[in-house]
């Protein structure tokens, strides 16, 4: 092959230096072994009476309870809510034993969730509430309304929450009163709330009813973002192909 | 001050005349005068929450845009924090970038008018929603959920409060990706029939993520790292710092598995592709085992299937999508090359550089929050995807086929698959 003259001359240069080597990328971190008492699989695997045995023994662990909670979710009936009701005040497992009874569609776990809103406080309380109001517990009305005016400004505000999601026009209502009688912080929830209850009740049929309850969302004293989206929804609502001609 | 005072917004007061009237100098660049400069009032002020490896790139394609102003970091994590502060800080000269440990102290900040969420997949739905509600827009990494409730209520929650939403499957701005689409959506292919959606190999993450704990190791203090809000709406395992590293995917608690890490972002090009962000398949059919190789066959009302796989690809990168219609195929992936049947190729252009994938999706979100239209990975269109994920990820799950309804977002009559839609939040969080 022909070279090719360089057009410059090269300068005399030093003696090539040799790159210094890469540096070498540190290897990531290898998980940690899994000890054998933290091992999901057996578990998994069981059948649900041999689950809720686990939560009825008080020598298993807080791992397999979680486990055997977190299985229920999925297969358990009704014969599992009283076993998952019992955790309910549990701090450790409060929440894993709401995993448990949340899905399960027999109306004993909505029973068992309104019954221990009379037993809790604070968190756990607040919990509760949640899966009321994810679960669409029209029974849970009268409670949850009482807790609108929880000293614990958040049991006051989940038991609001709850209430949107449960919608209807009992908790349009209460939820309009509501507006009126509280402050910051659990004005601003109440507020969301009848947001998410407005669009409950359009799907309802109720557009008359969402479209009052929009309006009581548009006062200045409404957090802006909330304001914002009442009138959007209102707007909405108007002059959807679908609204009455 | 009197407690009556009134607030007057950054905005508001640069309007209200009173800076002409008053007798200062201000600098040009806050007017905007300099070269390139962009005046305050076009100005987006940004906040991130969560920001790791993933969100200090997305971060990066923020502070390139000159309309960006960003101004706090929110992170359950000290170190990461301090990190996110030095590179904001470094970046515009200043010792301004705030930072907090509580996000709802970050949303509170009247001054911000969007977030970089970039927590982890049991995070990412209710930090956006709690945004939204706060009157803020969002820019998302994905997975977007963990649940299909979850990307239910995140679509409502965007509808409902009016924000813009944009997910972080950047591919939607790819232009690889998008010019594989509009082959499909043009009848290029002619009628639609199977479209590929890439998967992670299960071998290196498998579609059923783990159920076990790691070892219980001492809590840091809570001003290191707050484990109690690093877990959210989790349910409670001890503490270990291998998950707080970034490696907590592979868990059941903190993630979708590898249907969910890639089909987040191919599964949408799919959707879009068959003019299906309104809505997800039908139907969905698993084979393979959790070892792969695995697939999801997942039907379409329109008869298109979509077929989610870990295997059986040419090669082209990571995120690769296929689209097969009765008159040709093309196929691409994260190299940004091209194959196609041989009738197409004219249409093909030459490979590019990927990242620019993510400076043209975080521009459009931009424009997007400035113009408040919908970007390409709006809330609606990437809830659909999501919840198309998360219903190949049950039917793997459950080892069946299952037949999805749209309209009702249940499943038709199985029992155990619906109630795999939700998984209750750990107190005191709930969408």
């Amino acid at each position: 092959m022909q070279t090719s003259q360089p057009i410059i001359a090269r300068a005399p240069q030093a003696p090539a230096q040799q790159p210094p080597p890469p540096r070498a990328k540190p290897a990531p971190e290898r998980p940690p072994e899994v000890p054998p008492e933290f091992k999901a699989e057996p578990l998994l695997g069981s059948p649900p009476a041999r689950l809720i045995e686990i939560l009825k023994d008080p020598q298993a662990t807080v791992f397999q309870k979680a486990k055997a909670c977190q299985r229920l979710a999925v297969i358990a009936g009704k014969d599992a809510v009283p076993a998952l009701a019992a955790l309910l005040g549990d701090p450790q497992l409060a929440h894993y034993a709401r995993f448990g009874l949340e899905p399960i569609p027999d109306p004993s776990a909505d029973d068992a969730l309104r019954e221990a809103l009379k037993k809790l406080k604070g968190n756990l309380l607040v919990g509760v509430i949640n899966s009321l109001g994810q679960r669409r517990d029209h029974k849970a009305v009268d409670a949850l309304t009482k807790l609108l005016d929880s000293t614990d400004p958040a049991v006051a505000q989940a038991a609001a929450a709850a209430l949107g999601r449960i919608s209807g026009l009992r908790a349009a209502k209460i939820l309009e009163d509501a507006l009126r009688r509280t402050k910051p912080p659990v004005r601003t929830a109440v507020a969301a709330a009848g947001l998410v209850c407005a669009e409950g009740l359009i799907a309802e049929g109720r557009r008359d009813r969402a479209l009052a309850l929009y309006q009581s969302l548009m006062r200045p004293n409404i957090p802006q973002p909330v304001r914002l989206a009442a009138m959007h929804s209102a707007f909405a609502a108007e002059t959807s192909l679908r609204r009455p001609r | 001050m009197s407690s009556t005072a009134t607030t007057v917004h950054r905005r508001q007061f640069l309007k209200s005349g009173a800076l002409a009237a008053a007798p200062m100098i201000v600098p040009s660049s806050v007017l905007g005068r300099q070269a390139g400069a962009v005046p305050p009032s076009d100005r987006i002020v940004l906040g991130a929450i969560g920001i790791g490896s993933r969100g200090a790139y997305d971060l990066q394609a923020f502070l390139h845009q000159k309309d960006v102003q960003f101004v706090a970091v929110c992170d359950v994590r000290e170190q990461r924090r301090e990190v996110v502060k030095s590179t904001a800080d470094k970046h515009y000269g200043n010792r301004d970038c705030a930072m907090y440990s509580d996000h709802f102290e970050l949303l509170a900040r009247g001054d911000i008018d969007a977030v970089l969420i970039a927590t982890g997949d049991r995070w990412h739905a209710l930090l956006s929603i709690h945004a939204a509600q706060n009157g803020k827009d969002v820019y998302c990494e994905k997975p977007c959920s963990i649940t299909i409730a979850e990307s239910q209520a995140l679509a409502d929650a965007f509808r409902r409060y009016g924000r813009i939403y944009q997910a972080g499957t950047q591919r939607r701005n790819g232009g690889n990706f998008v010019l594989a689409v509009e082959l499909a959506r043009s009848g290029r292919l002619g009628k639609l029939r199977t479209l590929h959606a890439q998967t992670v190999q299960a071998k290196s993450m498998p579609p059923i993520p783990s159920h076990d704990w790691l070892p219980a190791e001492p809590e840091p203090s809570k001003l290191v790292v707050d484990w109690d809000r690093w877990l959210g709406p989790c349910p409670w395992r001890p503490y270990n710092h291998f998950y707080v590293q970034g490696r907590w995917r592979n868990y059941f608690d903190f993630h979708g598995g590898s249907i969910l890490e890639w089909g987040s972002h191919t599964a949408d090009l799919c959707q879009w592709a068959n003019d299906a962000d309104h809505t997800q398949p039908v139907e969905y059919s698993p084979e393979g085992d959790n070892r792969g190789p695995f697939a999801v066959h997942c039907r379409y009302a329109n008869g298109v299937m979509m077929v989610l796989r870990d295997s059986g690809w040419l090669e082209l990168g990571s995120c690769s999508v296929r689209f097969e219609g009765d008159d040709g195929w093309v196929e691409t992936g994260d190299t940004s090359k091209m194959e196609s049947s041989e009738n197409l190729r004219e249409f093909l252009h030459p490979p590019s550089d990927y990242r620019v994938a993510l400076e043209n999706h975080v521009r459009d979100f931009l424009d997007c929050v400035k113009s408040r239209s919908q970007p390409r990975a709006n809330a609606q269109a990437a809830a659909n995807t999501h919840i198309a994920c998360h219903a190949a990820y049950i039917a793997f799950q459950l080892g069946r086929k299952l037949t999805w309804d749209p309209l009702k977002a249940e499943f038709v009559g199985d029992q155990e698959a619906n109630r795999m839609r939700s998984r209750a939040m750990r107190e005191p969080w709930r969408i």
